[in-house]
């Protein structure tokens, strides 16, 4: 039993360490990692591509290498290699006729359609038709072009293929400008640093904030203090009917705030008794209704907090202010308050922390709209950068950098709200010995 | 407080403020079997048509059941995991002496208040290069990885409380560590691990942010991104079916809410989670 008593510790926390590095830890050092590249859907994620490309060759028309050389990479060119020929078995030519050209043709290259169709008409079995030329021209016309390379290697191999050989300077030359996978940048950052978006959403997200932990720390209070001041069955009820939406799944949450202010949904229908139009309300107050549904859910968490921190209050304490002569208000405001500082900062502090880095709620209500960037926040434009975006072209690398400040931030907060618990008493040693 | 009197402008108060929450819920529920007027709010007429989803398929969405057997693999599958790995890992935490003992728990206390879903880009760029990307299995792996740090922790603290003299008494009488565990200690945080089981279901049942990213395609769908693709499908404005299908998906969770009850708002108050 000595193995297995010495293996124990390791033997438990393995499987949950691995799991716990693999998505989570790790997945926080690549997040750097990531910010550092150029990645994107247009780059591709793994390994390196290379491709001569429309924009490649305009490049390279402005660069300073040989204009025939350029030219050439731009053109096609007819070989008849094993390539074509295996593609003129599979056709339906006749099979003299591409026994012929395999005997006599093969290994030459034409640079035009005119010469190939010149050296087919020496053939004795020749293609007859124009069709059945054009077929031969088909099967075995090269060019590199938008053709896909993986290694350096390959793409020496497909420049041969359209009979061009280079030195090693150009092909390096060749090789860079080619290279459409990621590469290694800073660029990132200053772009970050210099674009007027990034004000923009900075100021989305402060604004969105403050006003929801306003909104949702104050409600909580009032939700903490009034159910205090009720009878028990009533407080119960209460808490229950706020705990809803943060046990709703999301999804349902936000489509009811969306049926509530929608034109045919209850805000319109209750407005329409005061000679109000029906309207989008959500459309009309974007803002209103992003902060109402952040807050309802972040409600709940304070109010618990809170509601347990007014219960901790000696009962002696409210009583002898009752007897001296303190209304409720009173009692709330000289007692109740100056004792609940703690779990008020604690609060804060992590509403601040899941609003700054979350989404889901904005993504289902508005995406960040209606309009350009009118909700959009700073997480949600992180996703919408990365991972979900209108334009195509999804920007992994740029996504990565803003969401490393989300990490920062998300860091910074965690270890200010470490300090907030007593750590000594929790990491107590064993009481029996190994 | 049990001697507090009914003070009724504090209760029309508080109906008022949670006038939202009550009227959006109650509706949610009548307009899932009514027909719907589309100036009034009031039903009109029982009907079962906003439920025709469970037998037909909605052009363009799918089978709701191919979405419910997903959502209960995935969330069966992260309770599973969850509770297997925190009651370990919870465990050595609490009781056993290991190198780095308490940089582990730190650790694991860093990031169970680290907001995980900032990690979502280079998740999805990891799962792409270990081909784990839009795989069931892929999400529930990192659904339940982002979970552990909580669950440990909530183990741990379950563990702390139980006597230390029961293994004292344990190991005297001969039994090693790992027989005084599973034989006497286990059975002492059943009331833990039912909590997190029932927290965890109810993490993976409603979770939206993951699949929708990482597990795109159709085969994959979850219950959450079926109903998300309906309510935002622009040529379907049907709130009341909607509501049919909103009610269908919460229908697991609001049983367990309202029998578990208690127990949740202890885990919800525990400073956990936001």
């Amino acid at each position: 039993m000595r193995g297995i008593r010495r293996f124990l510790p390791a033997l438990f926390m393995l499987p949950a360490s691995l799991s716990v590095t693999l998505f989570f830890v790790i997945p926080v050092f690549m997040t750097f990692v990531f910010s550092f590249t150029t990645m994107s859907s247009d780059t591709g994620i793994l390994g390196s591509r290379y491709i001569v490309s429309e924009a490649t060759i305009r490049t390279l028309k402005d660069g300073d290498l040989d204009a025939a050389l350029v030219r050439q990479l731009d053109s096609r060119v007819f070989a008849v290699n094993e390539a074509g020929l295996a593609a003129l078995r599979k056709s339906n030519l006749k099979p003299t006729v591409v026994k012929e050209i395999e005997e006599k043709l093969s290994g030459k290259v034409y640079a035009s359609e005119k010469q190939l169709f010149a050296a087919l008409k020496g053939l004795s079995n020749r293609p007859r038709s124009f069709k059945d030329r054009k077929m031969v021209s088909k099967a075995v016309v090269q060019t590199l072009k938008n053709r896909e390379f993986t290694t350096p290697k390959e793409f020496r191999a497909g420049l041969a293929s359209i009979g061009i050989e280079v030195t090693d300077d150009v092909f390096d030359v060749l090789l860079e400008v080619a290279n459409t996978s990621w590469k290694w940048t800073t660029g990132n950052y200053s772009e970050l640093m210099a674009s007027d978006f990034t004000w923009k959403i900075l100021a989305n997200t402060a604004f969105y904030v403050v006003l929801t932990l306003f909104f949702n720390v104050g409600l909580a209070l009032v939700l903490a203090l009034v159910t205090f001041y009720m009878p028990s069955g009533q407080s119960k009820f209460f808490r229950a009917v706020w705990l809803i939406p943060r046990v709703s799944p999301s999804v349902i949450y936000i489509m009811l705030w969306r049926w509530l202010s929608f034109d045919g949904g209850f805000m319109s229908y209750i407005l329409g008794f005061f000679g109000v139009q029906p309207e989008n309300w959500l459309n009309e107050f974007p803002w209103t209704f992003v902060i109402m549904a952040n807050g309802f859910v972040g409600a709940s968490m304070g109010m618990i907090i809170f509601a347990s921190a007014v219960v901790a209050i000696p009962a002696d304490v409210l009583h002898a202010a009752e007897v001296d002569g303190a209304y409720p208000w009173q009692q709330v405001r000289r007692i109740i308050l100056p004792l609940m500082a703690w779990p008020i900062l604690f609060i804060t502090t992590y509403q601040t922390l899941s609003l700054m880095t979350s989404f889901e709620y904005i993504l289902l209500l508005t995406d960040g709209g209606p309009g350009f960037f009118t909700t959009e926040v700073w997480a949600l434009n992180a996703y919408h950068t990365a991972l979900s975006n209108y334009y195509g072209n999804l920007r992994y690398g740029f996504g990565a950098t803003l969401a490393v400040v989300l990490v920062a931030v998300g860091i910074a907060m965690s270890l200010i709200y470490l300090r907030l618990f007593d750590f000594k008493k929790l990491v107590a040693e064993p009481q029996i010995e190994n | 407080m049990d001697d507090r009197k009914t003070n009724w402008p504090l209760t029309i108060f508080l109906l008022i403020i949670s006038a939202p929450i009550l009227i959006m819920y109650l509706w949610l529920f009548v307009d899932s079997v009514s027909e719907i007027n589309t100036d009034s709010i009031w039903p009109t007429e029982f009907t079962l048509r906003n439920w025709r989803f469970l037998v037909e398929e909605i052009p363009g969405h799918g089978s709701v059941w191919t979405a419910l057997f997903n959502t209960t693999v995935f969330a069966s599958s992260v309770v599973a995991i969850v509770v297997i790995l925190s009651s370990t890992a919870g465990y050595a935490l609490s009781r056993l002496k290991f190198p780095y003992r308490s940089e582990f728990l730190g650790l694991v206390l860093l990031l169970h208040s680290f907001p995980s879903v900032t990690l979502i880009i280079s998740i999805f760029l990891m799962l792409r290069m270990i081909g784990l990307f839009d795989t069931l299995i892929g999400v529930i792996l990192v659904k339940a990885s982002l979970e552990l740090p909580f669950g440990i922790w909530i183990m741990k603290g379950f563990y702390d409380t139980v006597p230390w003299e029961i293994e004292m008494a344990g190991v005297q009488d001969g039994a090693s560590r790992f027989q005084v565990w599973y034989k006497l200690v286990l059975p002492q945080i059943m009331p833990g691990i039912a909590a997190l089981s029932i927290f965890s279901f109810m993490a993976g049942w409603s979770e939206f942010v993951l699949p929708l990213i990482l597990a795109p395609s159709a085969d994959m769908r979850l219950m959450s991104v079926y109903l998300a693709g309906l309510v935002n499908d622009d040529y379907l404005s049907d709130y009341g079916l909607f509501k049919a299908v909103g009610l269908f998906y919460i229908i697991p969770v609001m049983m367990f809410y309202l029998f578990t009850q208690d127990k949740l708002m202890n885990i919800y108050g525990g400073g956990t989670k936001g």
